[in-house]
């Protein structure tokens, strides 16, 4: 067998699992942006949300072991931020990027808070009790065939049924939605909770399996990486997955090469100057949708 | 007047904090009263206290006054964080390894620090311009890059053989002199209210500044008036990014003399940053004494356990204080993000 | 629709108790000038405003139209001014939009949808591209979907407002045998417009609003332009403004061929030329939307000049930058206060140096702000215009609207401009506040100065103009002396009949 050296994780099945595994929270958040954002509503938030949706389940987790009650109580976090969101945002027309930001002071601020009051600590929670983690076959987990079934569904939903249809209208031109009879407010209430539960979710992941666990850093810039994902997807959410398997790739890479010819500094940063390039466009610049971030209001 | 408004909504959030904060500790089992006892004699209780706080004061300051200018023009920088790594990075490339009469060393590290930091900041504020890249997303993905890049350049080029993380110690005449020997407290405390000075000065009192706040209340009036936008858009990130790399450098130089490798010594300033600054409302004049504020908590719960411990019982340990400390921030904070969160609402 | 009345929460009162009625299968003109209420009394009818009190019945029987979703369930479509369309989508989606036949339970049967849409092409001989997105069509294109749109809906009564504002001759043509063939079929069709050639042409019966009001219900056949401009236009009370005889100078400001585009990349303004001489008053008057907001943004430099030239004080200004402008001699009231003139949270002092704020004088020796020299330039403005306010460190958003434009007028003449651009000056201002700047206006013209006034309100351009031009789809239909023009003129040229008059 040739001595591969660095080369050889490629050659680790493991290497590939994880770098699956790896691609679920940021592709979920990144779903949920995307019908979010498409709807003319941009949640900066989405880091706190995976905060919360983590907390919340390995919380719940923690205490009953089961896990059907730990992805319930992630699902409620979802929708609570989102209706928090959505009522400021869409129905008190305040700025959504200071929303966003907002959420994710106070996202970390309730972690810490919480280690802190119910497991003593300020770094790791404890593991979770088997019961309460995702079920992997040989690593692999069932969230990974479930992320892509939503960002197909998602595509689905977006270009071929009437509900895809009014939300695009609603988030190109609310004017015209309006007129034509759609309620505006009431899409991009549903489309912003929608986003926050499928970025809870990914939260939920990070919680119920990768960690099994929760930490401060849990998210460690997730919700930020998706929100350029968004960008680079050109709001499709099936690329949304394609680049997720890219992110999820550059991740695994990051964590698995072993110190050699490249030190670890330039291999961890790779995700975040992809992010970046992503998001300037340099890659693929696409449109954005045209009222994008401007709240609505009826003359 | 508007300001007194204000500056009565934050008295009031503070009691609110407080309160709240007060009940967290009763719940957790222990003498709220107590507890805040702890909090103000760890912070004031006698002089080394005192200097301590006043220590941490300093980069608290100027992290908050990073977020302020850009949030005058508008922007979210997000990135003081990454921003002061650099600035330590000035510090101890320069401090350690370049020989330098005192004074010139010092001016020059300054001056360095500004600039990387103002770099980072500006890169940030042409991606937003040019590319429309959100700030918040593109100085939190350089806050990574910076911190990878000074911990790279940290532990391969600048550390110390003799010290596990640690870097060499920078020159003595690169060093900022403590006020009082035996104490944190450096000439950094005085240079942070300098710098608080000047951006007062610059943001009301030239052209310039006029133009950022202009820019950040009104673009499209600002335009009318002859105002180049984008151009200063940028500016402000800049001076924002410069300020932040000030308060880690100065923690070099002043209380440090060296960084760990993991730059873990000044790791939180740049968010905390954050949070003063919205407690001072975005002014300069009014961070410092909400850095001070922020500062007296910081030592205060360090202080604490030890105050809290009756009777044999353990006192109330570092965390929950650090918690606290948290939800106090919090409410201080509230009026401020109600204020800008309703800025669009009009 | 009966009795209609509409008063805003400031106060304003756009429609005044319209009695309105359309007759099954006839087109029926609406015309009126700016803010007759033509557009308002529409929007009420399609459910987009609810009218303060009043009425509507339909085929004799009293309905209530709270939305738009309402209106089109009882038949009634509108075609917008600006159009309601997603620029992204084709045109077959923007026709479903709101309608969408599904099959299965969401899924959108665009298929079935194209079939009915190319029947109704048929039908009605509206042929459009279904599949290209809609912003890449030209605008009569896009105007033929709306159409199809309000069709496919199974609209009975189709309500155009300003149709014709965005087409070539010949699409107007077309539009208009299309619209004769609808109306053929039964279908009844309210057309809005201020152009009294249109009126002429097309309709079978006309209302004239104004000023909220009804002022006549006429057969087409049996009126003529004049009395239709008279109606429009017809004023009970003229407007008396005492003016001295304007004592005239050089010319300060000159216009040569010029040509902007607006947002959409349409030539806004075209061919523009004329000249303002010191020591008078140009007013351009007009329905808005034919190029006056893009002239004025192009002379004061904010907005791109796409050819010709302009000249300010012998220098030729044109695309320079606002604060060279203001230095050069460029005084500018803008259009919206709020959006271009002021900064509601800076101080009335801050405020007051908006555009020279980097010059000289406000500087002391190293280069700060000097506190003492814009305290007595504020000083002087509030004093000398008569600004109330509690100090000047207030923020200028306690100040009233009449205080605020008072502040920005002070500002502009301050900077001893030798050609001052007027915009609105005096919209949303109560009476005090408008007679005062009107006079001050006035004090400027004798002093000396070039203005160049541009005003929705007839009244005021007419009152305050010694040369006054009419503009109309990006021309003048005529330059005129208001003291010797009538109203018919008037409201023939501002309809669209070019007139010529003195230069």
């Amino acid at each position: 067998m040739m001595d591969l050296g660095i080369l050889s994780i490629f050659t680790e099945p493991s290497f590939y699992l994880g770098a699956l595994r790896l691609m679920v929270p940021i592709t979920l958040a990144a779903i949920g942006e995307i019908i979010t954002e498409r709807s003319g509503v941009v949640n900066i938030g989405l880091e706190g949300i995976i905060m919360l949706g983590a907390l919340s389940s390995v919380y719940v987790g923690y205490f009953t072991g089961n896990l059907y009650l730990a992805l319930s109580a992630g699902i409620l976090a979802g929708i609570a931020v989102g209706i928090l969101h959505a009522v400021i945002s869409i129905y008190l027309a305040g700025d959504q990027v200071v929303v966003g930001v907002g959420l994710n002071l106070f996202a970390y601020g309730i972690g810490v808070i919480t280690l802190y009051l119910t497991w003593g600590t300020f770094a790791n929670s404890p593991i979770i009790p088997k019961g309460a983690q995702i079920p992997k076959l040989y690593g692999f987990s069932p969230f990974v065939p479930f992320t892509i079934a939503v960002g197909i569904a998602a595509w689905y939903i977006i270009e071929r049924t009437s509900v895809g249809l009014r939300l695009k209208a609603v988030g190109e031109n609310p004017r015209a939605a309006d007129s034509a009879g759609i309620n505006v407010f009431r899409v991009r209430f549903l489309a912003t909770v929608t986003g926050s539960v499928l970025a809870s979710l990914g939260g939920v992941f990070l919680g119920l399996d990768w960690l099994a666990s929760y930490t401060r850093d849990i998210s460690a810039g997730r919700g930020f990486i998706a929100l350029a994902m968004v960008v680079f997807s050109r709001w499709n959410p099936i690329i949304a997955v394609l680049s997720g398997f890219l992110f999820g790739f550059l991740f695994a890479v990051s964590l698995s090469i072993p110190s050699g010819i490249v030190p670890d500094q330039v291999i961890w940063s790779i995700p975040y100057v992809a992010t970046v390039i992503v998001a300037a466009g340099f890659v693929a610049k696409a449109r954005a949708p045209a009222a994008l971030g401007k709240p609505y209001k009826r003359e | 007047m508007k300001y007194w408004k204000q500056i009565a909504d934050s008295f009031l959030s503070l009691i609110a904090g407080f309160f709240v904060g007060g009940i967290i500790i009763w719940l957790a089992g222990f003498d709220p009263i107590l507890f805040y006892q702890g909090l103000l004699i760890g912070a004031f209780g006698n002089l080394y206290y005192l200097m301590t706080t006043l220590s941490y004061a300093a980069p608290l300051m100027l992290t908050g006054l990073s977020f302020a200018i850009a949030a005058r023009a508008s922007l979210f920088n997000v990135g003081a964080e990454g921003q002061s790594y650099l600035g330590a990075l000035a510090a101890v490339s320069i401090g350690a390894f370049l020989a330098m009469p005192n004074l010139a060393h010092q001016l020059l590290i300054i001056i360095v620090a500004f600039i990387l930091g103002g770099l980072l900041g500006g890169l940030a504020g042409w991606l937003k311009v040019s590319r429309g890249v959100n700030e918040v997303v593109s100085t939190i993905m350089l806050n990574y890059l910076s911190l990878y890049l000074s911990n790279y350049l940290f532990t391969y080029q600048f550390y110390d053989p003799m010290r596990a993380y640690k870097t060499k110690d920078i020159e003595a005449t690169a060093v900022l002199p403590f006020v009082m020997p035996g104490t944190d407290l450096s000439f950094s405390l005085f240079l942070a209210l300098l710098v608080s000075f000047l951006v007062y000065v610059l943001l009301w009192k030239t052209p310039f500044g006029y133009e950022i706040r202009a820019v950040g209340l009104n673009p499209t009036a600002a335009s009318y008036g002859g105002i180049n936008v984008r151009r200063s858009m940028i500016m402000s990130m800049f001076i924002s990014g410069g300020v932040a790399a000030l308060a880690g450098a100065f923690e070099v130089m002043g209380r440090f003399h060296c960084m760990d490798t993991e730059l873990t010594y000044i790791k939180g300033y740049g968010f905390d940053g954050i949070a003063v600054a919205l407690i001072g409302r975005n002014h300069p004049i009014a961070i410092i004494p909400a850095s001070i504020l922020f500062a007296m908590l910081k030592t205060g719960v360090q202080a604490v356990q030890r105050y809290t411990s009756v009777g044999g019982r353990t006192g109330v340990p570092l965390e929950l204080g650090l918690a606290v400390q948290g939800v106090i921030i919090v409410f201080v904070a509230l009026p401020s993000i109600i204020d800008m969160i309703r800025r669009r609402m009009r | 629709m009966k009795g209609i009345r509409k008063i805003y929460p400031d106060g304003t009162i756009a429609l005044r108790g319209v009695d309105f009625s359309v007759n099954r299968g006839e087109i029926h003109g609406l015309l009126g000038e700016n803010g007759a209420g033509k557009t308002t009394l529409m929007n009420i009818l399609y459910g987009l405003i609810p009218p303060t009190s009043g009425e509507i019945y339909l085929r004799g029987e009293k309905v209530e139209i709270k939305s738009p979703k309402e209106a089109m369930e009882n038949g009634i479509g509108m075609v917008h001014q600006h159009f309601m369309l997603i620029p992204t989508f084709s045109a077959l989606d923007n026709i479903i939009l709101g309608k969408e036949p599904l099959s299965g339970p969401l899924t959108v049967d665009r298929k079935s949808a194209r079939k009915e849409i190319e029947m109704l092409m048929e039908e009605t001989g509206l042929k459009v591209d279904l599949d290209t997105a809609v912003e890449n069509l030209p605008v009569g294109i896009q105007q033929r979907i709306e159409i199809l749109k309000m069709l496919y809906k199974k609209a009975e009564i189709l309500i155009l407002d300003e149709p014709t504002a965005v087409l070539t001759p010949i699409e107007v043509k077309e539009l208009f045998s299309f619209l004769r063939k609808m109306r053929d079929n039964g279908k009844t069709i309210i057309f809005i417009t201020h152009k009294l050639k249109e009126v002429k042409a097309i309709a079978d019966r006309v209302t004239v609003l104004r000023r909220g009001e009804v002022v006549g219900v006429r057969d087409v056949k049996d009126v003529e332009i004049p009395e239709l401009a008279r109606m429009m236009v017809g004023r009970d009370i003229k407007m008396k403004i005492e003016k001295k005889p304007p004592s005239l100078g050089e010319e300060v400001l000159i216009v040569r061929d010029l040509w902007v585009r607006d947002d959409r990349g349409r030539e806004a303004v075209r061919g523009l030329s004329f000249s303002v001489r010191s020591g008078e008053i140009f007013g351009i008057a007009g329905v808005e939307g034919n190029g006056q907001s893009e002239l004025v943004e192009a002379i004061c430099g904010l907005r791109k000049v796409d050819r010709g030239s302009i000249i300010l004080c012998g220098v030729d200004v044109t695309g320079m930058n606002p604060m060279k402008l203001y230095s050069l001699g460029l005084g500018h009231i803008p259009e919206d206060r709020h959006k271009w003139g002021i900064i509601l949270d800076f101080s009335v002092e801050e405020n007051a140096i908006v555009g020279v704020h980097r010059s000289r004088k406000f500087l002391n020796s190293i280069g700060l702000m000097n506190g003492r020299e814009i305290f007595k330039w504020t000083d002087k403005i509030v004093k000398d215009f008569n600004v109330e306010t509690m100090s000047l460190k207030t923020p200028a958003r306690s100040l009233s609207g009449g205080n605020q434009q008072k502040l920005i007028v002070g500002r502009e003449l301050s900077k001893s401009p030798r050609v001052i651009v007027a915009s609105q000056p005096t919209r949303g201002l109560d009476v005090a506040a408008t007679e005062y700047i009107r006079d001050l206006l006035l004090r400027m013209r004798d002093e000396g100065r070039a203005i160049l006034l541009v005003s929705a309100d007839l009244d005021e351009v007419m009152g305050l103009s010694d040369r006054m031009a009419v503009m109309y789809e990006g021309r003048f239909t005529g330059i005129v002396d208001p003291e010797r023009v009538s109203e018919e003129q008037v409201g023939m040229m501002m309809g669209g009949i070019s007139i010529g008059g003195i230069s």
